[in-house]
């Protein structure tokens, strides 16, 4: 089992008043799976998504990663599953302002101590892929916000991880685009990598095998 | 990885160049001036590290009280060596007998040269250890000998070899150069003296000299000890301290104690109150010590603030870093290496700025500083301080953030203002409190020296020139100079004097007269003139008449000046006589024919001092001092003075001093502290601007966002602007009411020192206070009113 979540509960204080963000939130998922998160905006995607993603913590329930619970990950250990592991595609994408295309694409690979010429490869290799061998050298301020995006899915690609987690990773996308991305995942997840994504596109969940549907922060 | 951190932390700096700038130029001259100051006071506190015994070598010196006032000085009378070399010289490894620094004449064939030195005993250059170059250390040994600065030799004799040659001293006698001895170098004691002469030879160079062998009351001389290696200088003092007392009667009225003041307080600790020994110019070293100390504080603060203000914007960075897969630790390395590299930076072009300007500052400080390239102290202690500041500035960044959550970081839950801000404000204010009470010392200290510049000093020093005359080649030629000076048209009054018209050379007491107080110890200033002084020097009669050519009884008569008439208690005093106390072997009454305003000779901040001008009988004069045709200009005056002088002295080197510029010199001092305590000021505040102008701008550039929506809803520039500028001009007003009281109470206690002092005035505070919003204002509206100003629609799109 790649990871589980029974009864979580997040809430925020505020004024007084405890709002819930997730109520008894109850999924597992395998190894290989597509799953899909669905609903309205506000309704908590984001929120599951970085608690899945260890990001962001919970108030209550239980939480395996790995049949490891979480909490008793430590710091060290959780920047090495994001590291051998975990890809994040952020829904505002997240790019480091101060480092270029192709050095936004590199970054996850320093950490991981490739050596240079096998980072060059992998790096042209992405820009190859994603269409944006013509943009390497520009910053992301002088992207578009889809191109941006497009950076932001290389990025967590890059390391080949084993688990992502994508937050509406076509979302500033035209059809086309967005549908070639599905299918990249698509692929990959062939491959046998797990993919977590948010959606707002029905079309889209159609990749998954799996949907997930939030509303008001509860499963439905 | 370091390179890609490397290219973060350049592309960082590069993209915010003013920020850079303010950051690394505000550090930079930060650590500029401390490393000024620094070697300043290096090389203050090592004076006299040149000499090797140094920690056992003192001079004596001699505190005696008339009326209840104790003065402590290093003159002491001849006979003390003998009482010395009787009974104490146990004490003393070398005892050492010394004439005062004085120029001498020396001529090798016809290269004449005027140089100062001493006349010392034959043990100084071995007290000494002087590093000699050619000749004999014991070059003092035979009476006709003489002993030369590498300089000195250097001027008179070229290329030749100087040991055995002859030289003559002041066209008078003929000296033997045994030795050729390094300069002394500048910061040290003795650094003026160029030649050194037997002290058997000074004695036959003038009866008084050899008279004053057993005159207990004539303080004429000094001498130098070393002391032996098992005591101590409180020892030695306790043991000499009533030598002369004991041996004495008649001056031991005066309580006469004496003391060793050990070489290493000379320079720094030699002032001396009521007979104790309180300081000196050490003072200066610890105050500049401390302004050096704040302005570095004030240039890290305004590093760590801008840092730090700057990191909260990185903060996104860390929360990508994390959710990549960067340690904790890695991210603490990367903040803490790049803060590393910035004050590295700043530190080189420190040494930069201190390099180029050293040369300007050894001429304000009236020093010789050397950068010190090769002293490893120097640089280890750098190299502590790079790290120290580098860990502050960076640790802020590196530890806080670094533990934050990526979520809240990248969700911009993360709010920079709360917590981080109070320090950054407690910062400014610090920052402004060390300006604004700089401004206010600066201010005091200017006010101060204007104050007893513009004190009436009671003669007319323009236009006065003196020359000196201290050599018997000038002996009988006074009035025949005179009229060849007063002929050549370019002198419309001459007269002569036994000390320089800007000091005291002698004091006298001894004297009685009518309804003196029984008990009453005199104690006057003493000095020798020719008739027409008050002429020359344009100095008032108050009450009776001048000396006059046609009164041949002037030669016994003496002019008292204001303060004396005052201090000996004389009601009509014209007509009175002052009598030797001295029963068995009187000399001449003296008959007081008139007043003199005060003038000042000594220090321009004390009183005037209690002095009488006798009438010059026997031709002491030292100085002749020259009132210039006011029709011509100086130089021309000067040629003549010049082609007259060199007429009747073909010898002598033709010397002269301005009186107005010798008169400036007794404000050197104050104004050299005004001066760079005037630039430090300047630099403490344009560190601070640099701050608060990168933080306004940061402020500014956070607040974007918020500046362009409020635009767009209608906000004007003046709303903006006040938004922007009320938070920085609260904190500055604080710093002024915290600086104020600081600045009244150490500028009050300096200004204790000086007996003729200004009176502080509020508005100087106010006028700092003034001054320091108005540069705020001016600093942080350059920013607003271009945030302000700054098209709403770029700054809503940069999110
Ligand atoms: N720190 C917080 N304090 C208070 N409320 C919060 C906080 N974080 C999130 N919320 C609330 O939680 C709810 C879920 O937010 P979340 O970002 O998960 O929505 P979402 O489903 O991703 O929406 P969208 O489709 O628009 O991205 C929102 O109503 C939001 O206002
Ligand atoms: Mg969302």
């Amino acid at each position: 089992m790649l990871l589980q979540l029974h009864n979580i509960f997040k809430w925020v204080n505020s004024g007084g008043q405890r709002i819930f963000l997730l109520k008894d939130i109850n999924f597992e998922v395998r190894e290989g799976e597509f799953i899909s998160i669905m609903g309205p905006s506000g309704s908590g995607k984001s929120t599951l998504l970085n608690v899945i993603g260890m990001l962001d913590g919970f108030d209550e329930g239980e939480y395996q990663f790995l049949d490891e619970p979480v909490h008793s990950i430590k710091e060290k250990h959780r920047a090495n599953l994001y590291k051998e592991y975990i890809g994040f595609v952020f829904q505002s994408y997240h790019l480091l302002d101060e480092l270029t295309v192709k050095e936004n694409l590199e970054m996850p690979l320093l950490y991981k101590k490739y050596k240079g010429a096998e980072r060059k490869a992998m790096v042209a290799d992405m820009l190859d892929r994603f269409n944006i061998v013509g943009k390497k050298d520009l910053f992301p301020a002088q992207l578009s916000g889809g191109q941006q995006q497009l950076v932001g899915i290389a990025r967590a690609l890059i390391s080949n991880p084993k688990l992502i987690l994508a937050d509406e990773p076509t979302g500033n996308l035209n059809s086309k685009q967005g549908e070639e991305i599905m299918q990249l995942f698509k692929q990959l997840n062939d491959e046998g990598v797990t993919i977590i994504q948010v959606t707002h596109s029905e079309k889209n969940a159609a990749y998954g095998s799996r949907i997930i549907n939030l509303l008001d922060g509860r499963m439905i | 990885m370091l390179k890609n951190y490397l290219k973060i932390a350049w592309r960082n700096l590069t993209k915010h160049k003013a920020y850079t700038i303010i950051n690394v130029g505000g550090l930079a001259l930060g650590m500029a001036v401390a490393l000024i100051i620094g070697l300043w006071m290096q090389d203050e506190l090592t004076h006299n590290d040149y000499f090797s015994n140094k920690d056992t070598i003192a001079q004596i010196f001699q505190s005696q009280t008339f009326n209840g006032e104790t003065g402590t000085g290093p003159a002491i009378p001849r006979p003390l060596e003998k009482a010395f070399r009787d009974g104490y010289m146990d004490n003393f490894e070398h005892l050492v007998m010394a004439s005062w620094n004085n120029s001498q004449y020396l001529k090798y064939k016809e290269t004449s040269i005027s140089r100062t030195g001493n006349f010392m005993q034959r043990e100084a250059p071995e007290m000494l250890d002087l590093n000699i170059i050619k000749g004999e250390k014991d070059g003092l040994r035979e009476i006709n000998s003489i002993m030369l600065s590498a300089s000195t030799a250097n001027a008179l004799f070229g290329n030749e070899e100087p040991i055995g040659k002859v030289i003559k001293v002041n066209s008078q006698y003929d000296m033997m150069v045994t030795a050729i001895y390094e300069d002394i170098p500048f910061n040290a004691s003795f650094n003026d003296m160029h030649y050194l002469m037997p002290w058997d030879k000074y004695l036959t160079t003038a009866e008084w000299l050899k008279n004053a062998e057993d005159q207990w009351g004539n303080n004429s001389f000094q001498m130098f000890v070393q002391i032996a290696d098992n005591t101590t200088m409180e020892r030695v003092t306790s043991v000499i301290k009533d030598v002369k007392k004991d041996l004495n009667e008649d001056t031991a009225q005066f309580n006469p104690q004496l003391m060793l003041l050990p070489m290493d307080d000379w320079h720094l600790r030699n002032f001396f109150e009521n007979g104790k020994q309180v300081g000196g110019r050490i003072k200066y070293v610890w105050l500049f010590g401390i302004i050096g100390v704040f302005v570095l504080l004030l240039a890290c603060i305004n590093f760590m603030n801008l840092s730090t203000a700057r990191s909260e914007k990185r903060a996104k960075e860390v929360g990508i870093r994390k959710s990549i897969g960067s340690q904790r630790g890695q991210l603490i390395n990367q903040f803490l290496g790049e803060s590393f590299l910035v004050v590295l930076f700043a530190f080189l072009i420190a040494v930069l700025i201190v390099v180029i300007s050293l040369g300007g500052f050894n001429e304000l400080a009236r020093k010789e500083i050397d950068f010190p390239w090769t002293l490893p102290s120097f640089w280890s202690i750098s190299i502590l301080f790079i790290i120290a500041t580098a860990l502050l500035a960076g640790s802020y960044p590196a530890l806080y953030l670094s533990s934050f959550r990526p979520v809240d970081v990248l969700k911009g839950t993360f709010k920079a203002g709360k917590h981080s801000g109070l320090p950054r404000k407690i910062l400014v204010v610090l920052q402004f409190t060390v300006s604004v009470a700089f401004i206010i010392g600066t201010v005091i200290v200017m006010q101060q020296i204007n104050h007893a510049k513009n004190r009436p000093i009671g003669y007319d020093r323009e236009g006065l020139v003196q020359i000196p005359v201290m050599s018997q080649d000038f002996t009988g030629k006074y009035e025949l100079m005179r009229n060849e000076f007063i002929a050549s048209g370019a002198v419309v009054e001459m007269s002569s004097s036994s000390s320089p018209t800007t000091n005291i050379w002698s004091n006298r007491s001894g004297w009685t007269w009518e309804g003196k107080p029984e008990g009453f110890q005199e104690d006057l200033a003493y000095t020798e003139v020719s008739p027409e002084y008050a002429k020359s020097l344009n100095l008032k009669i108050v009450a009776g008449r001048d000396f006059s050519r046609e009164f041949p009884s002037d030669s016994n008569a003496v002019l008292l000046n204001e303060t004396a008439v005052k201090y000996m208690g004389l009601k009509d005093p014209v007509g009175k006589l002052l009598k030797d106390e001295d029963t068995e072997n009187p000399s001449e009454p003296l008959k007081i024919i008139g007043v003199v305003q005060d003038m000042i000779a000594q220090s321009p901040y004390e009183p005037v001092k209690q002095g009488m001008y006798t009438f010059d009988k026997y031709g002491n004069a030292s100085f002749y001092n020259l009132r210039l045709n006011p029709k011509q200009s100086a130089g021309q005056n000067l040629a003549v003075i010049e082609r007259v002088f060199k007429e009747h002295f073909p010898n002598i080197p033709f010397q002269y001093d301005f009186v107005d510029e010798e008169y400036g010199e007794k404000f050197a001092a104050e104004e050299r502290i005004g001066r760079l305590s005037g630039i430090f000021t300047a630099l403490a505040i344009l560190i601070s601007c640099l701050g608060l102008f990168g933080l306004t701008s940061f402020v500014a550039e956070q607040r974007t966002k918020e500046i362009g929506v409020r635009k767009v809803l209608g906000a004007t520039v003046f709303n903006v602007w006040n938004m922007l500028s009320k938070d920085f001009l609260k904190l500055v007003i604080i710093s002024c009411f915290i600086a104020v009281p600081i600045a009244y109470y150490v500028m009050n206690g300096w200004l204790q020192e000086y007996p003729y002092r200004v009176i502080l005035k509020w508005w100087i505070f106010a006028l700092a206070m003034l001054g320091a919003l108005f540069v705020t204002v001016v600093t942080v509206s350059f920013q607003a009113i271009r945030a302000a100003k700054a098209n709403p629609v770029k700054s809503l799109r940069t999110e």
